[in-house]
């Protein structure tokens, strides 16, 4: 109950504001409010070890600034409290009821105060120096003696940690470990609940007086037509409510244990979910920012995955148009994957000025690189039994399904893929290059960095779930209906989606 | 007729699609909860919570054992107790590197009663 009171008022109250600045009302702000306020609580950290201070003074700093910020560009903006056209409210509260109790459920398990391996060795141990201030979180990062602990890994994890500390002192320390857990089911719900706005894809953006309520088509009245609606809806939220579920299936006990490796995971799907899937909006893609600012300071490879998906959000928002070298477009591009990066690399850049490396690259392996592909690859594979499953699928859905995809205006397959495909490629990167001796590593570790794959496929599986469901209940004659709406209503209003570029229904197109 | 049958395939195609993703989500989701129940069921969670119970006595035995601020050096040949004291000692005491610039040597030896089995051993170098 106390790491529940300081994920809602330590760390969901000060990210309340910009969350509902990205999110509106929607039932991702539930979830991501928490997150938000990680990122702020893990900027802090970065601010206590580069510049000084305490944990409680830097992040009452960031918080303070953070939501003065999002209030001046509201105000500036005239943004109003306008609600996105994603669900009913009823359908919203249901989403959230769902996702909430599904992710109750592997929660339950932290009545057993269970702690060890890295949870004891680099994540509470770094929560504790978080704790202590500046002079013992730089001291104790650069004492050789903890060199075991990771010393150059993100501190989001540790700085949520030591904010439960701050509160209610360090009687018990598995507090910490509650907070990485809690976090972790947030990241999932950001995830749960993207599936779900699927199910109102057509409608996701719009103003609400064009459909705010309808299915997956643009309109309420296409949707009553169809009688798509209530099946897909509820498909979709049953599929919310797997997600969370699942996570914590794929990941096993080591997340109960504090291991923030499906934080990181559930960030970067969030992050793929949000701005590679569902609708191109202004929403969607400040959802996805954050969720990729949660992954890159978390931990190492977080970083590598969210820049990798970064970029391709980048490119799916500002695609390759002619002329190809025209310098404002890859501005635009580049700050779509600096800025959102931002926070993480400033955490690297600030390690490495420090005099922290990682101890995976110290030296390099007297094994073959043959030898150690092979291992991997094995290995890797071994953890991705999904794959195949979720391979059939994608093929027989581009086959029977694209057009319901497109009326849904969700994003082309191959972007989730292709962030699939990025990050086991890092990955694989890692291990060849890494130092340590191969098959003791990957028996350490595979079952750990292969959550985020596992994690996305069943993702994926969920977002085909939620398209069959209801290309299942839409008929003939409204599915070609839809067509044309959706055709007349992008031509009649081009700032229907009130995406980030007023072309970006044009390009649309190209973007499947 | 084209048409028709294009809607008998969809539908088949519907149907393949949403009894793949609802089984496999279905096996992932069980398997979850067997997870969840092995990690609430008594001997695992007796473990667990005789585990934390000595990693907290250890804790509070660093405290009560070592002056605060002064420097220790951990032996322990089993190195996730040489991590676990390690990182115990975060907050009160400052881990060395080796032997010859500690104040403390600090070591876990098996013993009855104390921490679960162990007790915290302190000594000058």
């Amino acid at each position: 109950m106390k790491a529940l009171f300081v994920l809602v008022v330590g760390l969901g109250a000060p990210g309340i504001l910009p969350s509902l600045a990205v999110a509106r009302r929607s039932p991702v702000l539930v979830f991501l409010a928490p997150l938000a306020g990680a990122g702020m609580v893990a900027v802090a950290a970065e601010i206590e070890l580069g510049v000084g201070g305490s944990l409680v003074a830097d992040y009452a700093v960031v918080a303070v600034a953070a939501n003065l910020a999002v209030t001046a560009w509201w105000l500036a903006a005239r943004r109003s409290l306008r609600p996105w056209a994603g669900p009913s409210w009823g359908w919203s509260i249901v989403t959230v009821v769902v996702v909430l109790a599904a992710a109750a459920v592997p929660l339950d398990a932290l009545r057993v105060p269970m702690i060890g391996g890295d949870g004891n060795s680099i994540w509470l141990t770094h929560a504790l120096m978080v704790y202590g201030g500046h002079h013992e979180l730089l001291t104790d990062l650069q004492n050789v003696a903890y060199r075991f602990s990771n010393p150059d890994y993100p501190l989001l994890a540790p700085a949520a940690g030591a904010l439960a500390f701050a509160f209610f002192g360090l009687g018990n320390l598995h507090l910490a470990v509650d907070m990485t857990v809690l976090l972790s089911a947030c990241g999932l719900g950001v995830v749960g609940t993207g599936i779900a706005v699927a199910a109102s894809g057509g409608s996701q953006g719009g103003r609400p007086s064009q459909g705010g309520s309808g299915g997956m088509g643009p309109s309420r009245k296409r949707s009553q037509q169809s009688g798509g609606r209530q099946p897909t809806r509820a498909a979709a939220v049953a599929a919310a409510g797997a997600i969370c579920v699942v996570g914590f299936a794929v990941s096993g006990v080591f997340e109960i244990q504090g291991y923030a490796d499906l934080l990181w995971a559930v960030a970067a799907v969030g992050a793929v979910i949000w701005g590679l899937v569902l609708p191109q909006s202004a929403q969607a893609l400040g959802v996805a920012w954050i969720c990729a600012v949660v992954a890159s300071l978390t931990k190492n490879e977080g970083l590598t995955t969210a820049i990798a998906i970064l970029v391709l959000i980048a490119l799916r928002y500002r695609p390759l148009t002619r002329p190809v070298l025209a310098a404002r477009r890859w501005a635009e591009r580049a700050a779509f994957v600096a800025v959102p990066a931002l926070p993480g690399l400033a955490w690297a850049g600030l390690v490495r000025l420090i005099g922290l490396h990682d101890a995976f690259f110290r030296a390099t392996s007297p094994e073959s690189p043959v030898t150690r592909a092979g291992a991997t690859v094995a290995g890797m594979a071994a953890h991705l039994a999904v794959a195949p499953v979720d391979l059939a699928v994608l093929l027989v859905g581009c086959w029977f399904l694209r057009r319901d995809r497109e009326r849904a205006r969700l994003g082309n397959p191959a972007w989730l893929w292709a962030a699939w495909l990025g990050s086991l490629a890092i990955l694989f990167a890692t291990y060849m290059i890494g130092g340590p001796e191969i098959h003791g590593w990957l028996t350490a570790s595979v079952n750990r960095t292969t959550i985020f794959a596992q994690v996305l496929l069943y993702a994926d599986l969920a977002i085909w779930l939620v398209i069959a469901v209801d290309g299942a209940f839409t008929r003939a004659d409204s599915e070609q209906r839809d067509v044309g709406q959706s055709a007349a209503s992008v031509a009649s209003n081009p700032r229907r989606t009130e995406t980030l570029t007023p072309n970006v229904d044009k390009l649309r197109t190209r973007d499947r | 007729m084209g048409e028709r049958s294009r809607q008998v395939g969809k539908r088949i195609g519907c149907a393949v699609i949403a009894s793949a993703a609802a089984v496999t989500l279905g096996l992932s989701v069980h398997h979850g909860l067997q997870t969840t129940a092995a990690a609430l069921g008594p001997a695992m969670s007796d473990r667990q919570t005789t585990l934390f119970r000595q990693e907290e006595c250890l804790y509070q035995a660093i405290r009560s054992m070592v002056p605060k601020g002064a420097t220790v050096y951990v032996d322990s040949p089993y190195w996730p107790l040489m991590q676990k004291l390690t990182e115990l000692s975060t907050l009160w005491a400052v881990p060395q590197p080796s032997l010859a610039t500690a104040q403390y040597k600090l070591s876990a030896v098996s013993a009855h009663g104390d921490c679960s089995g162990i007790a915290l051993e302190v000594r000058r170098p």
